[in-house]
C-alpha cells in the first residue's frame, strides 16, 4: 500500500484541485495541436510535476504512464563514466541531468540529440513529436543550457522539452525565451485545506479542521509534506483529536540543536562542534542551502530583534558564496563563526 | 621635569572637569560636533584637546581611533604601560635633542606638516585647505590673522575643532619656530586658559613645543621629546601612547645606546615586577620589534663570554638576539651553568632559568644593558688568559696543519695535476684517518673490517671478530650527502693496501652487467681472452676492493642490478663497500640483510670548523670561526658544500663577516619539501607572522604552493586551534570579542578562497588565480590567527581535514540515495532531496520503526510496504544509514534486534520483489569487468610501454562492446520486470 501522497496522486487535469486556471490553459494547450517548449517553476511540493504528467496525459492518453526505467552510460570527453538514469515510456522521456554533475552537458547533447533525430515510430500516437521532461532545470551547468538552446529550435517538430524548476533565476535568458513559463505557485492555507480534507475521504475518516490547520501551518505551501504528515498524524493518533504534536523530520531537530549551539557559546571549541554536526548534516545528504536556512530561522527566533536583520543579511551573503563556490562547508562555518561574533558584541555591549 | 612628570596624571581628571566647563563653550562654538562617536569616547578627546592648546591633533587621533575600535581597549591599553614608559626612560636622551630642536629640526619640520596636512584634508572638509594655504605662503604677518580667522571658522563651522583647525595651527605653528615664540598662544586661539600658562612657559622652549604636536601626527620617533617638560606636552605623549605600543620602544631606541646606564637601571627596577610567567606571551614575540639598533661593537668583543638568553626581549626575537651574541663572538648556551658569564633577562623569563641563576649567582642583563656591553666592550683585549692560550694553540695547529698540507701538496705536485687547478673538495680531501671529520669510530670499524679480510676469506667468514663485521663480504655506508662517505671509503681501501675499484650512478650497473663484468658466474672467457681482469687500468687482484658509491641510485636504467649485486655480494672473494644515502630505500632491502651497515652521521660543528679554517688559512682566507660555524649549521654539515661555497666565495673576497656568513648559508640553503603538517604548524606557529619574521608574504606562499591541493584544507581544519598572539594585550570577556572577530575575518576569508577555487578548478580554469587562492586561503587566516597552538604547546593537535573523508562520505551516500530515488520513481515524483527530506522521514515509520519496536513479527508487513516502493535489503540500509540525530543508523540499529535483522535478510532474499528496472551494471557488465582481460602486471607496467597501449585499448573495445550489448540487452530484460511491476501494481 503505498503512501497517500502517491496513492491519491490526480491523474488527469480535470482531477486537480487548484490552480485551476493553470489546468485550464494546459488542456487547451496540449489539445491546440500546437504545444510549446514549457518551463514549469515553483516551490517544492506546489505539484510541478504532477502538472506535468497529468498534461502528458491529456497529450498522448494513458499510455504515458506505462513507465520503464533505463540507465545509460554516456562517456566524458575525459573517459569518465557517466551513469544516467531515465524513466520513459513510448511517448517521452525524463532525465535528471544534474546527476552527472559536472557533465550534465554531455548528457544534454548526446540523449537529446538521440531522441531529437527520431521521430515517434508509434503511428497511433497522438502526437507527432515526444516530450522530453529535463528536472532540476535551475541546476543545469551554463554549458548545459547553452547546448540546449539550439536543439530547442531545430528539432521543434520531433521533440517538445518541459523543463521542471524550483525558480528560474539560474536559468539563462535565452532558455527562458524559447520556453512558455508555467508558475506553479504554492497552493494557498484553503487550497491545501481542501486537498487534505479530499485525501481524508479517500482514506476514509474525518479530519477536524484544527488538526488540519496545525498541519498547514507546520508544512509551509509544500502539499507533499502536509499529506506525509498528516499520514504519519494519523498512524500516531488515529482519533486525530486533542493537541498534536507535529513530529520533526530527523534533520530539521538536528538543525535546531545546531542552532542553540551556537546561541548558548561562543568560543572556537564550539565552532568545530558544529562543523562536525556541519559535516554530518552534508554527508547525511542534507543540501547545504535548506541547512543554512532552517538554522538561520532557529536563530533568528532565539536572538535579540536587533540582531535579526543582520543575522539573515548575511545568512543570504553566504548561501550565495555557497552556491558559487566548491566546498560548501566552509561558508557555512564562515556564517556561523560571523553571527557568533555579532553575537557576541551584542552580549558584550549589553554588559 | 620630575613634577611636570608628576603632574601629567593629575591633569586627566582635570582636563574631564575643565572639558566640562568648556563643554558648554564648545558646543556653542560649534554648532555641529563633526566627530563625536560616542560619549565614552568623548571624554578623553576633550580633555585632550583642552589641555593641550596647539594641538588639536592627538585628540583627532584619538577620535579617528575611537571610531574603529570599542573604547575599553583603548584604555586599558594607553593608561597602564605605555605612558610611564617613555617618561621615564626619555628625558635623559632629550636633552641633548632640546638643543638641536632648533638648528636641524626646522627641515623636518617643514616636511612634517606637509604630511599632516595631506592626510587631514582626507577628513577635514574642504574649507579648512583653503585656510591653511592661506598661512603658508605669508607665514609670519599672517598668523595672528590666521589665528583670528580660525576663531572665526570655528564658530560658524561645526567639525573645524578635530579636522579644520588642525591643519591651519600646525602650520601655523612651524612657522612659528622660525619666527617667535609668542605666537603660539594665539595658534591656539580657541581655547583660552591652558594656553595663557603655557604660552609663558613657552617663551623660552617654545621651539619644542613646537614640533611636538607634529609628532604625534607623523606617528615617528620623536614623540620622547613629547614627554619632555610641558604638561601639555605630556599630556599628548600620554594620548599618543593609545596608539599600538610599537612606537615607545622606538623612541627609546633612538636615545639607544649613549644613555644605555639610565635606561638600563629603570628597566631593571621594571623588570621583577611581572612573576607570572606567561607562555603564550613569549612565543608571540617581542613586543616592540626592531626598535632597538645594535651598536657597533668592536670585533669578538664578546668572545670568550657564555650567554645564556632567557625570556621574551622588547625588541629582539630569541633568534636575533642569538646572533648577535654570536656574531660579536659570544658563546651561546641553553641553559645557566656555573660556567655562564651573563644571563640575558627577558620579560617571562623561565622559571628554572631563574632558579638556576640564583643558584649560580650568575651576573644578568637586561636587554639594554646587552646591548651596552657590546658597545662598550674591548674586544680580545679583555680576554683572560685562558681563552687567549687556547685561542692561540687553536691558530697554532691551524698553521701546522696548513703547512704540512702545503709540504704535502709539493711533494706530490711533481707527479700529479697541479694542485690549484683542482676542485678544493679534492685538494682538500682527508689524506690520513685523522684528517676525517666525525664519524671516527665509523671509519676505524671499516679499517679493522679490511684488515682482516683475508683472515675473514680463510675462515670462510666464520669468525665474527671484535666488531661482529667479520662474517660479512660487504659493507654498506648510509648517511646523509656531503659528510665523507665516499672519501672514507677510498682512504681506507687506500691505507689498508687495497685498490679501489669504483662503480658509481655514472656507470650502468644492469643485472647483466654486473654479472658480466665481474664474471661473478665465471661463465665467459672474456677475461682470458680480452684481459678484462684489468678494470679502470687497475688488475682485479684479491687486494681489490669494488666501492659501490650511489647504490640507491641504481635506478630503472640498472634493472636487477641489485639483485645482481646481492647475488655477487653472496659469493664475492673481493671486499664490497656499498654507500648510499637513505638507508630505508626499498631498494636497498635486499643488501641490508647481506650486508653490514655502518651509518654515518652528520659531523658535528667543530670537527669541522678546525678543518675548514686551516683550509681558510691556507687560502690565505681571513673568516672567524663564528662565521664557520654559521656556514656549517646553515648547510647541516654537508662538509663539501662549505667547502664549495668558501672556493667560490674566495673568488670574490678574502674575508667574510658574520652576516655575509648567512647570507650565503641562506642563498645555498637546500630546498626542503616539508609535508602538510609541518607545512600547517609552521604556517599557524607564533613566528610565522610576529613582527621579528622575516619571511616576506612570498616566502609564506611558496609554502601553499609546497603542497596547494591540501593546505587550504589543513588551514581550514585547524584554523581554530591556536591561541591567537594577536589576543595577548586584551583581557577577560574583550579577549572574546576580539577573537570572535579574528576568527570572522579568517573564516571569511577562507570563504573567498573557495570562491577563487572555484574560479580555478573551474569550466574556465584559472590557473592565474593560484596566487590569490594562496593568499586567501592560507596565508591571510593564518595571519589572523597565528599563535601557540599545535606543536607550540598548545592543547590541540593537528589533524587532517575531515573534508576529504566527509566528502567521500557524502558522495557515497548520495549516490545511495539516488539509487533509492530512482527505484521509487515509478511511484513519487520528488527529486533525491525531496526523497531526503520528506519520504524518507515519512518512511521510517513503516519499514524501521516496527522493526525496532516490535521486532520479526512485522518483518513481512515492512517487506510488503518496500515492495510498494520497489525498494531492496540496500535501499533499506541506505535509509537507516540516512538517518541523524536519534534516527542515527548507529542507534537505529542497537534498537533492532540482530534475529529480526537476520529474519528481515533472509525473508527478503527467500521471497520474490518486484524490480522496476535493471542497473546498467548488473547486467552482466561487472563481471566481464572483471574478466576484461588478466589485470596488467605492475612490472610489465613498468617494463615495457607498448604492452601497456595494447592492454588499455582491449579493454577500452571491451568497454565498447559491453555498453552496446548491454544496451541491445537491457531492455529486453527490462521489459519483463516491468510487465510484473505493472501487475503487481494492479
Amino acid at each position: 500500500m503505498s503512501l497517500w501522497v502517491d496513492k491519491f496522486r490526480p491523474r488527469a487535469l480535470d482531477d486537480l484541485h487548484y490552480h485551476q486556471g493553470l489546468s485550464a490553459r494546459l488542456k487547451s494547450l496540449a489539445a491546440s495541436g500546437d504545444f510549446p517548449h514549457m518551463l514549469f517553476y515553483g516551490p517544492s511540493g506546489a505539484g510541478k510535476k504532477t502538472r506535468v504528467t497529468c498534461t502528458l496525459r491529456q497529450l498522448f492518453g494513458a499510455g504515458v504512464e506505462k513507465l520503464k526505467i533505463d540507465q545509460r552510460v554516456f562517456l566524458s570527453p575525459s573517459k569518465r563514466k557517466i551513469e544516467v538514469n531515465i524513466v520513459q515510456s513510448n511517448f517521452h522521456i525524463e532525465i535528471t541531468p544534474s546527476e552527472a554533475g559536472n557533465y550534465d552537458r554531455v548528457v544534454i547533447q548526446e540523449l537529446l540529440k538521440e531522441i531529437a533525430q527520431t521521430q515517434q515510430v508509434d503511428l497511433n500516437a497522438k502526437q507527432r513529436f515526444k516530450v522530453v521532461i529535463i528536472n532540476e532545470a535551475d541546476s543545469l551547468s551554463r554549458d548545459a543550457q547553452a547546448a540546449l538552446r539550439r536543439t530547442m529550435e531545430k528539432y521543434m517538430s520531433n521533440m517538445r522539452i518541459i523543463l521542471c524548476a524550483n525558480s528560474t533565476s539560474r536559468l539563462i535568458a535565452p532558455i527562458k525565451s524559447r520556453c512558455l513559463l508555467m508558475r506553479v505557485a504554492a497552493p494557498s492555507d484553503e487550497e491545501m485545506q481542501t486537498v487534505l480534507s479530499y485525501v481524508a475521504r479517500r482514506a476514509y475518516f474525518d479530519l477536524p479542521p484544527e488538526a488540519a490547520q496545525e498541519i498547514i501551518k507546520d508544512s509551509g505551501g509544500n502539499l507533499r509534506k502536509a499529506i506525509l504528515v498528516l499520514e504519519a498524524l494519523k498512524m500516531q493518533s488515529p482519533d486525530l483529536s486533542g493537541p498534536l504534536t507535529i513530529a520533526k523530520p530527523d534533520w530539521e531537530t538536528y538543525c535546531q540543536k545546531v542552532a542553540v549551539l551556537i546561541v548558548t557559546e561562543q568560543t572556537p571549541a564550539r565552532v568545530m562542534e558544529i562543523r562536525a554536526k556541519f559535516y554530518e548534516l552534508l554527508s547525511h545528504c542534507i543540501p547545504p542551502t535548506v541547512i543554512l536556512k532552517t538554522i538561520a530561522e532557529a536563530v533568528v527566533s532565539q536572538v535579540d530583534e536587533t540582531l535579526k536583520a543582520e543575522i539573515m543579511h548575511w545568512a543570504a551573503f553566504y548561501e550565495v558564496r555557497m552556491r558559487i563556490g566548491s566546498k560548501k562547508i566552509f561558508h557555512l562555518e564562515a556564517w556561523v563563526v560571523k553571527v557568533m561574533s555579532l553575537y557576541k558584541v551584542r552580549l558584550f555591549l549589553e554588559f | 621635569m620630575a613634577p611636570s612628570q608628576k603632574t601629567a596624571k593629575p591633569s586627566q581628571p582635570a582636563g574631564k572637569d575643565i572639558r566640562a566647563f568648556f563643554g558648554g563653550s564648545q558646543k556653542s562654538s560649534q554648532k555641529t560636533p563633526n566627530a563625536t562617536p560616542s560619549a565614552a569616547v568623548g571624554s578623553n578627546d576633550k580633555s585632550a584637546i583642552e589641555i593641550s592648546d596647539d594641538d588639536d591633533m592627538p585628540p583627532v587621533k584619538q577620535t579617528s581611533s575611537s571610531k574603529s575600535t570599542p573604547k575599553p581597549p583603548t584604555d586599558v591599553q594607553a593608561k597602564p604601560k605605555p605612558s610611564a614608559a617613555p617618561r621615564k626612560s626619555a628625558p635623559p636622551a632629550l636633552k641633548p635633542m632640546d638643543v638641536d630642536s632648533d638648528g636641524e629640526p626646522a627641515a623636518k619640520k617643514r616636511k612634517k606638516p606637509a604630511a599632516l596636512l595631506s592626510s587631514d584634508e582626507e577628513d577635514t572638509p574642504p574649507k579648512k585647505k583653503p585656510a591653511a594655504g592661506g598661512s603658508k605662503p605669508e607665514p609670519r604677518l599672517s598668523k595672528v590673522k590666521d589665528d583670528d580667522d580660525f576663531d572665526d571658522d570655528d564658530e560658524p563651522t561645526p567639525a573645524p575643532k578635530f579636522g579644520g583647525p588642525k591643519n591651519t595651527l600646525v602650520l601655523s605653528s612651524d612657522e612659528d619656530e622660525d619666527d617667535e615664540p609668542p605666537k603660539k598662544p594665539v595658534a591656539g586661539g580657541s581655547k583660552p586658559k591652558p594656553r595663557l600658562s603655557k604660552s609663558k612657559k613657552d617663551d623660552t622652549s617654545s621651539d619644542d613645543e613646537e614640533p611636538a604636536p607634529k609628532k604625534p601626527v607623523a606617528k615617528a620617533k620623536s614623540k620622547p621629546r613629547l614627554s619632555k617638560s610641558k604638561k601639555d606636552d605630556d599630556f599628548i605623549a600620554s594620548s599618543d601612547d593609545e596608539e599600538p605600543a610599537p612606537k615607545k620602544p622606538a623612541a627609546k631606541a633612538k636615545a639607544g645606546p649613549s644613555k644605555l646606564p639610565d635606561k638600563a637601571k629603570n628597566a631593571t627596577a621594571k623588570e621583577p615586577a611581572k612573576p607570572k610567567f606567561n607562555y603564550a606571551a613569549r612565543a608571540a614575540g617581542p613586543v616592540a620589534p626592531g626598535s632597538k639598533d645594535v651598536p657597533d661593537g668592536e670585533e669578538n668583543c664578546l668572545a670568550g663570554l657564555a650567554f645564556v638568553f632567557t625570556g621574551e626581549l622588547s625588541s629582539f626575537s630569541r633568534e636575533e638576539a642569538v646572533d648577535i651574541a654570536k656574531r660579536f663572538g659570544g658563546r651561546v648556551v641553553g641553559s645557566p651553568s656555573s660556567k655562564t658569564d651573563y644571563v640575558v633577562l627577558g620579560d617571562n623569563a623561565g622559571p628554572s632559568k631563574l632558579a638556576a641563576i640564583k643558584k649560580h649567582h650568575l651576573a644578568t642583563l637586561n636587554e639594554d644593558q646587552f646591548l651596552h656591553l657590546i658597545a662598550t666592550r674591548k674586544g680580545t683585549g679583555k680576554l683572560d688568559e685562558k681563552t687567549l692560550k687556547k685561542m692561540q694553540k687553536d691558530k697554532e695547529a691551524i698553521e701546522t696543519a696548513a703547512k704540512e698540507m702545503e709540504k704535502r701538496e709539493k711533494k706530490a705536485g711533481s707527479k700529479t695535476v697541479d694542485p690549484s687547478s683542482q676542485l678544493w673538495t679534492t685538494r682538500y680531501a682527508p689524506q690520513n684517518i685523522k684528517e676525517i671529520c666525525g664519524n671516527k669510530g665509523q671509519v676505524e670499524k671499516l679499517q679493522e673490517w679490511l684488515k682482516d679480510w683475508p683472515k675473514s676469506v680463510k675462515s670462510g667468514f666464520k669468525k665474527p671478530g671484535k666488531n661482529g663485521m667479520n662474517v660479512y663480504r660487504a659493507v654498506l655506508i648510509t648517511g646523509p650527502p656531503g659528510i665523507g662517505k665516499t672519501t672514507s671509503a677510498h682512504m681506507v681501501a687506500k691505507l689498508e693496501g687495497f685498490t679501489p675499484i669504483e662503480l658509481n650512478a655514472s656507470d650502468a650497473r644492469s643485472k647483466k652487467l654486473v654479472e658480466n663484468g665481474m664474471n661473478v658466474n665465471n661463465t665467459s672467457l672474456d677475461g682470458y681472452i680480452g684481459g678484462s681482469r684489468e678494470r679502470d687500468g687497475v688488475m682485479i687482484t684479491d687486494r681489490t676492493v669494488l666501492i659501490m658509491d650511489e647504490v640507491d641510485g641504481m635506478s630503472s636504467g640498472d634493472r636487477g642490478g641489485v639483485g645482481a649485486l646481492n647475488a655477487m655480494i653472496k659469493k664475492s672473494k673481493v671486499p664490497i663497500i656499498c654507500i648510499a644515502n637513505d638507508r630505508g630505500a626499498q631498494k636497498l632491502k635486499p643488501l641490508i640483510q647481506n650486508s653490514f651497515s655502518l651509518p654515518f652521521q652528520r659531523p658535528q660543528a667543530n670537527f669541522i670548523r678546525s678543518r675548514i679554517m686551516t683550509i681558510a688559512f691556507k687560502e690565505k682566507m681571513q673568516i672567524p670561526a663564528n662565521v664557520i660555524d654559521q656556514l656549517v649549521a646553515g648547510s647541516q654539515s654537508d662538509i663539501r658544500q662549505v667547502l664549495n661555497m668558501l672556493s667560490t666565495w674566495r673568488l670574490s673576497s678574502n674575508t667574510m663577516t658574520f652576516d655575509e656568513g648567512k647570507t650565503l648559508a641562506k642563498m645555498n640553503e637546500k630546498y626542503t619539501i616539508m609535508n602538510p603538517f609541518e607545512i600547517t604548524s609552521k604556517m599557524m606557529g607564533p613566528y610565522m607572522f610576529s613582527a621579528t619574521s622575516r619571511e616576506s608574504l612570498g616566502d609564506k606562499m611558496e609554502l601553499y604552493f609546497q603542497d596547494h591541493a591540501f593546505m587550504p584544507l589543513f588551514i581550514q581544519e585547524n584554523y581554530l586551534k591556536t591561541e591567537p598572539a594577536r589576543l595577548r594585550n586584551y583581557d577577560g570577556p574583550m579577549k572574546q570579542v576580539k577573537y570572535l572577530e579574528l576568527m570572522d575575518k579568517a573564516a571569511s576569508s577562507i570563504s573567498d578562497g573557495d570562491l577563487v577555487d572555484a574560479l580555478i578548478h573551474g569550466p574556465e580554469q584559472h590557473w592565474s588565480l593560484m596566487p590569490l587562492h594562496a593568499v586567501c586561503s592560507t596565508v591571510r587566516p593564518a595571519s589572523f590567527l597565528y599563535g601557540m597552538g599545535a606543536h607550540f604547546g598548545g592543547a590541540n593537535s593537528i589533524s587532517f581535514p575531515q573534508w576529504l573523508g566527509q566528502n567521500s562520505k557524502q558522495t557515497k551516500l548520495s549516490r545511495a540515495l539516488s539509487d533509492v530515488q530512482i527505484r521509487m520513481r515509478l511511484k513519487v515524483s520528488g527529486d533525491k532531496s525531496e526523497i531526503r527530506q520528506s519520504y524518507i522521514p515519512a518512511l521510517f515509520p513503516h519499514i524501521v520503526k516496527p522493526l525496532m519496536e516490535v521486532g520479526a513479527s512485522v518483518v513481512e508487513d515492512v517487506i510488503e510496504k518496500m515492495d510498494e516502493y520497489y525498494l531492496t535489503k540496500e535501499d533499506w540500509d541506505t535509509i537507516v544509514e540516512l538517518g541523524l540525530d536519534d534516527k542515527k543508523d548507529d542507534l537505529v540499529l542497537k534498537k533492532i534486534s540482530t534475529a529480526t535483522k537476520t529474519t528481515l535478510t533472509k525473508k527478503y532474499n527467500g521471497s520474490e520483489h518486484p524490480i522496476p528496472f535493471y542497473k546498467a551494471s548488473d547486467l552482466g557488465k561487472a563481471p566481464k569487468k572483471l574478466g576484461g582481460g588478466p589485470a596488467p602486471d605492475i612490472e610489465d607496467a613498468f617494463e615495457f610501454d607498448e604492452p601497456v597501449d595494447d592492454v588499455s585499448d582491449d579493454d577500452k573495445k571491451d568497454a565498447d562492446d559491453i555498453s552496446k550489448d548491454k544496451l541491445i540487452k537491457a531492455p529486453k530484460k527490462k521489459a519483463a520486470p516491468k510487465k510484473a511491476a505493472a501487475k503487481t501494481k494492479k
